[in-house]
């Protein structure tokens, strides 16, 4: 029976090229991903063996042993101190250590030599700059001075040896070094190399003498120690010793154990990234699986006569059956085979490219077992699983069959298929609503579970619906293309299933673009109705971490600023659970953005408001709340709520923050002028005025930021429709993969068609109406179900501040058109084979 | 060996069979009895529509009876599951049919073995260089059906159902696509397999020159057997047939 099977597919590849393709694209896609992920693990993994390389123990804060309420910190702040000269005493008296030394990192940038500030985005930001106090030994510091000396005074400062041209610094050169509190001038005295290869993925690496490093973090310790063993000692055993020693909340790891360590977080990350992709490439696959469904029914009806004969000598429907399931197992040999080189080919040359731009980046790139097993696993299923029902309907023709005259096939009503498609599409409806609108765990399982029962009922439906549509149609395309318009019509109309498949693997590709496209268009729409609210002249931001109180001072310092309005963000023990806690002055917070809340923040009133998080929990207005931070504990009225989710869970005034949680980071501030200022103006003279200190800080006016805002999320949707590419090319290849074996179907009538004098050119013509029919019918329901589906999702997203669905009208006058023209390239081919056919031999073909 | 039909490799019992339902019913048999006897060249033979073609359907298990009741060889097929009678025609029939005989993908030797290969069971090397050489086939076991000419595959498809030594061999117009020439070797080929190895065969035709080949011509009309012809002769035929109206 396989020898059988393999003969039928080699017999006749043509018909099953465009089907592997099918299944190749997603299992390329599969591959291509795994394989580049685990070159990016291993090249990380290679980068943390090479940090820690040098080091034999490391002692640092303890991750398990964090506070719940100190968990997190603020987003920005450098790890804090913890340890004091007395503790590093205390390490280097431990039996087997060789040497000890303090680390302490400085969260700063390395500005450029020709740096000049503009308050703009552009020109600021750039890969983050790594800045560590100089040991002098390379074990410790992970690098080697490669040229002058290392930094001696506290004025003097290396940096490693790619970063110091691209900044444009020489020996002997100053560099100015912006940190939180203002900038520090070093002079250059050495360059130093990173490990082996000074691979630093792009960032600037610096260091500067133990007294410089701790006046610019302003504490009074370290963040960690590393330590080296002496010859012999094992290090286990010092690492434990030097456990007793140490405070509580640090611990003392390996560095061979902390590489690994760092791997797999990395690696948990990387399994995000995996599950991502593999998800489009499932879409891919589950496209893909329409058209295997179709090529394999049409290849069972155009085999009917041979079946038939074979069930006459004595094959049983199940050997049938089997046969047709081992051509399906034949072709994903074959398809995941190509797939996964193609894949893999594919991220080996990505991954040489990205390299040419950011260096060495990825490990060896090899083609992992996962991949492998992946790949020929999902291509399996997917082939085998799609030519099952056509494998069961050819294990039922009759014998019978053999006999009859070719294309004589029975046709099945549709009512069972209509049936089912309307329960399954109201299921599917069903459980999508249930999954946005109850609150239910997990609610993306019903969500994902409904999408696709709705998908596969409106297939089914789709023969009934879409078809009579396009059939509908004929009068109209009768009259446009005349006689061809009118086959053309008919044709779809003879195999309404066929048709509604393949229109309905379009209409997939086409539904996850349109609602991801009203998504991002109505989270645009969220966006400017949100700044429609701002009474801010300027936005402050800094890229390379909070915004410096500093520069707020001098900001407001100015003339013609009327005030600048600032928003923290730190967490805190609320009734004991650990919150986000932002906060506000409640005087000017109202008076530069109206926020959504209720009422204004200037009725706080010195209490604070909550966020919907803790309305579901049961706190209500009126209530009381005990905040717990580092600095203190008050106990306050909730005197209003926050009506967006997902911001901050507590708005606290920031007078009374600054008494129970100290500091706190600030990650937003607004700048508002007084009524007659010259905006442009004042904006040179306040950059001018930050540039000697903070030259890192922004001012963004709100319509920049607004764009901003716009081209992140033209971004992301520009991103997911590339990933949704590969579900679309396969949805077209199944189009001209229908088309190519219609062809081959109607070869006898083409040929008749052409013998009583219909031109090639006709025959052209009329094979692409069909085409453009089907992908245009298919675009137009995949729109309308994915406007659906994306308007219900953005209802469900309320309380996030989605209020309005904005039906992306520009997206779907680009699909439409793009379809039509798509259909015309997808009937290429079939059309040219269509229009070749020789007229004789058309007609006197057999079986 | 010709008028001692003591052994039968098929038989029919008041065999019955309607098409459609209700106004549109049409009668395709009609109370047939037959009996096909052994190492015997039966011809069946009738108008359009007299239902000689459902005869060998409903005989070879192809097709079922409305009523009635048929066999082969010992085992009653009627009633019997798809599957069961799907294992009869394996192990009992071989099948030559007017057209589309053979399983494109597949060379001319491997159509020939197939219904040995389905069954699990080994060639007979001996027997099957005996029906090619026969057949005249031996240049040809490599070619793809596209490849050989009508007559060739007609050759091929009879030698397919040669080669398990069935019970029966049901044939249905097998020379109806071929030149007179190329039919006429077909036909003596057919004749030789009845004469020479002791082969059953029953083979519908409309061709007086062709029936000529057979023992015997059971003559139908309107699902009734209506004459019955022994060692016929194609003139003989001819006469017969004008007679019917044709």
């Amino acid at each position: 029976m396989f020898r059988l099977a393999v003969k039928s597919v080699r017999h006749n590849p043509k018909r099953l090229i465009l089907t592997a393709v099918a299944v190749a694209l997603g299992v390329m896609l599969v591959a291509a991903t795994l394989t580049l992920t685990n070159a990016l693990s291993s090249g990380f993994s290679k980068l943390f063996e090479e940090i820690y390389a040098g080091t034999d123990i490391i002692v640092e804060t303890d991750p398990d042993a964090v506070d719940a309420d100190e968990e997190e910190g603020s987003p920005f702040a450098a790890a804090d101190a913890v340890l004091i000269p007395d503790d590093l005493e205390a390490i280097r008296a431990v039996d087997g250590v060789e040497r000890a030394e303090g680390g302490v990192q400085v969260m700063g940038s390395v500005l450029a030599k020709d740096f000049e500030p503009t308050g703009d985005l552009t020109g600021a930001g750039g890969p983050p700059s790594q800045l560590f106090n100089w040991a002098g030994d390379p074990r410790i510091d992970q690098s080697t001075l490669v040229e002058g000396s290392g930094p001696a005074a506290d004025d003097e400062m290396v940096l490693d040896l790619d970063s110091a041209p691209s900044l444009g610094y020489e020996i002997g050169d100053t560099v100015s070094v912006a940190t939180e509190t203002g900038v520090s001038e070093f002079e250059l005295v050495g360059l130093v190399r990173f490990g082996e290869s000074n691979s630093l993925q792009g960032a600037t690496l610096g260091y500067m003498t133990e007294a410089a490093a701790l006046e610019l973090t302003g504490d009074d310790g370290y963040q960690n120690a590393a330590v080296i063993v002496e010859e012999g000692a094992n290090q286990d055993s010092v690492a434990a010793a030097i456990g007793e020693v140490i405070p509580d909340g640090t611990r003392a790891i390996t560095g061979e154990a902390k590489a690994a360590e760092q791997t797999e977080a990395l690696d948990e990350v990387f399994q995000y990234i995996d599950i991502f992709a593999i998800a489009f490439a499932l879409i891919a696959l589950f496209v893909g699986s329409y058209i295997i469904v179709n090529t394999f029914r049409i290849i069972v009806t155009q085999r009917t006569r041979e079946f038939g004969l074979m069930r006459a000598i004595g094959v049983t429907g199940k050997q049938l059956r089997r046969m047709i399931l081992l051509e399906a197992v034949v072709i994903a040999l074959v398809a995941s085979t190509v797939g996964l080189v193609v894949g893999y080919l594919g991220a080996v040359g990505l991954s040489m490219i990205v390299e040419s731009f950011t260096g060495d980046l990825f490990g060896t790139v090899t083609l992992p077992l996962d991949a492998v097993l992946a790949s020929y696993v999902l291509g399996m299923i997917v082939t085998v699983a799609s030519a099952l029902i056509p494998a069961i309907h050819a294990s039922t023709i009759s014998p019978m069959e053999a006999l009859r005259e070719a294309g004589t096939e029975s046709k099945k009503p549709l009512h069972l298929r209509n049936i089912v498609g309307g329960a399954m599409a109201l299921l599917g409806v069903l459980a999508i609503a249930v999954g946005l609108y109850m609150d239910l765990d997990r609610p993306y399982i019903y969500v994902g579970v409904g999408a696709v029962l709705l998908v596969l009922g409106v297939t089914l439906l789709a023969a009934q619906v879409l078809v009579p549509l396009a059939y509908a149609l004929k009068a109209f395309l009768t009259r446009l293309f005349g006689i061809d318009g009118k086959l053309a019509a008919n044709n779809i109309h003879r195999e309404p299933r066929r048709s509604a498949n393949t229109a309905a693997a379009l209409m997939i590709g086409v539904m996850l673009l349109a609602l991801v496209a009203t998504f991002t268009e109505s989270l645009k729409t969220v966006v400017s109705d949100q700044f429609a609210g701002n009474n801010a002249d300027f936005f402050v931001l800094d890229p390379s971490g909070p915004i410096p109180e500093g520069a707020l001072e001098i900001i407001e310092g100015e003339d013609g600023v009327a005030f600048v309005t600032s928003t923290g963000l730190a967490q805190a023990t609320v009734d004991g659970v650990n919150r986000s806690v932002a906060t506000v002055d409640p005087e000017t917070a109202e008076q530069a953005f109206d926020y959504n809340n209720e009422p204004g923040f200037d009725q706080m009133d010195g209490g604070v408001f909550i966020d919907p998080t803790l309305k579901e929990a049961g706190v209500a207005v009126g209530d009381e709340l005990t905040i717990e931070g580092p600095e203190g504990t008050a106990t306050l009225t909730v005197t209003g709520e926050y009506l967006n989710a997902g911001d901050a869970q507590v708005w606290i005034p920031e007078d009374i923050a600054a008494e129970i949680l100290g500091e706190v980071a600030i990650f937003q501030s607004m700048v508002v002028l007084e009524d007659d200022a010259d905006v442009e103006a004042l904006r040179e003279q306040i950059v001018d005025a930050l540039a000697e200190d903070y030259p890192l800080v922004i001012l963004q006016s709100p319509d920049a930021f607004q764009q901003l805002a716009n081209q992140f999320i033209d971004l992301l949707l520009g991103v997911i429709s590339a990933l949704l590419a590969a579900a679309l090319i396969v949805a077209l290849l199944g189009v001209a993969n229908t088309l190519l074996l219609s062809v081959t179907e109607r070869t006898r009538e083409i040929g008749l068609l052409r013998a009583v004098g219909v031109k090639r050119g006709s025959v052209w013509r009329m094979i692409t109406i069909e085409s453009m029919v089907m992908s245009v019918f298919g675009t137009i329901l995949g729109m309308l179900l994915g406007v659906g589906l994306g308007a219900a999702l953005v209802l469900a997203l309320q309380e996030f501040g989605f209020d309005t669905v904005t039906v992306p009208w520009m997206w779907m006058a680009i699909y439409t058109i793009a379809a039509a023209v798509a259909g015309i390239l997808a009937a290429i081919w079939p059309a040219w084979r269509a229009s070749r056919l020789d007229i004789l031999k058309a007609i006197a073909t057999d079986g | 060996m010709t008028s001692t039909p003591i052994e039968l490799a098929a038989t029919m019992r008041g065999g019955t069979k309607d098409y459609g339902s209700g106004d549109t019913a049409v009668r395709a048999l009609d109370g047939l009895d037959v009996d096909i006897a052994r190492h015997e060249f039966t011809a069946i033979m009738g108008p359009s529509g007299s239902g000689k073609s459902t005869l060998l359907h409903t005989l070879a298990g192809l097709d079922r009876l409305t009523a009635g009741q048929s066999s082969i060889a010992d085992t009653i097929i009627t009633g019997l599951s798809e599957a069961a009678i799907t294992q009869v025609r394996r192990d009992n029939i071989g099948f030559v049919f007017q057209s589309f005989n053979l399983i494109p993908s597949l060379s001319a030797k491997e159509n020939i073995t197939l219904p040995l290969d389905i069954a699990g069971v080994d060639v007979d090397p001996a027997w099957f260089d005996e029906i090619i050489g026969i057949l005249g086939l031996g240049d040809r076991l490599t070619h793809l059906p596209a490849e050989l000419s009508g007559g060739q595959q007609q050759r091929v498809a009879v030698a397919r159902a040669l080669v398990a030594r069935p019970e029966i061999i049901f044939a249905d117009e097998p020379s109806g696509n071929l030149d007179s020439k190329s039919g006429a070797e077909l036909l003596g080929f057919m004749r030789r397999a009845v004469k020479e190895f002791g082969q059953t065969i029953v083979m519908v035709t409309h061709d007086p020159t062709a029936a000529s080949y057979s023992d015997r011509i059971l003559f139908l009309e309107d699902g009734r057997i209506v004459d019955e012809m022994r060692e016929p002769t194609a003139d003989r035929v001819l006469d017969r047939m004008k007679q019917m109206g044709h």
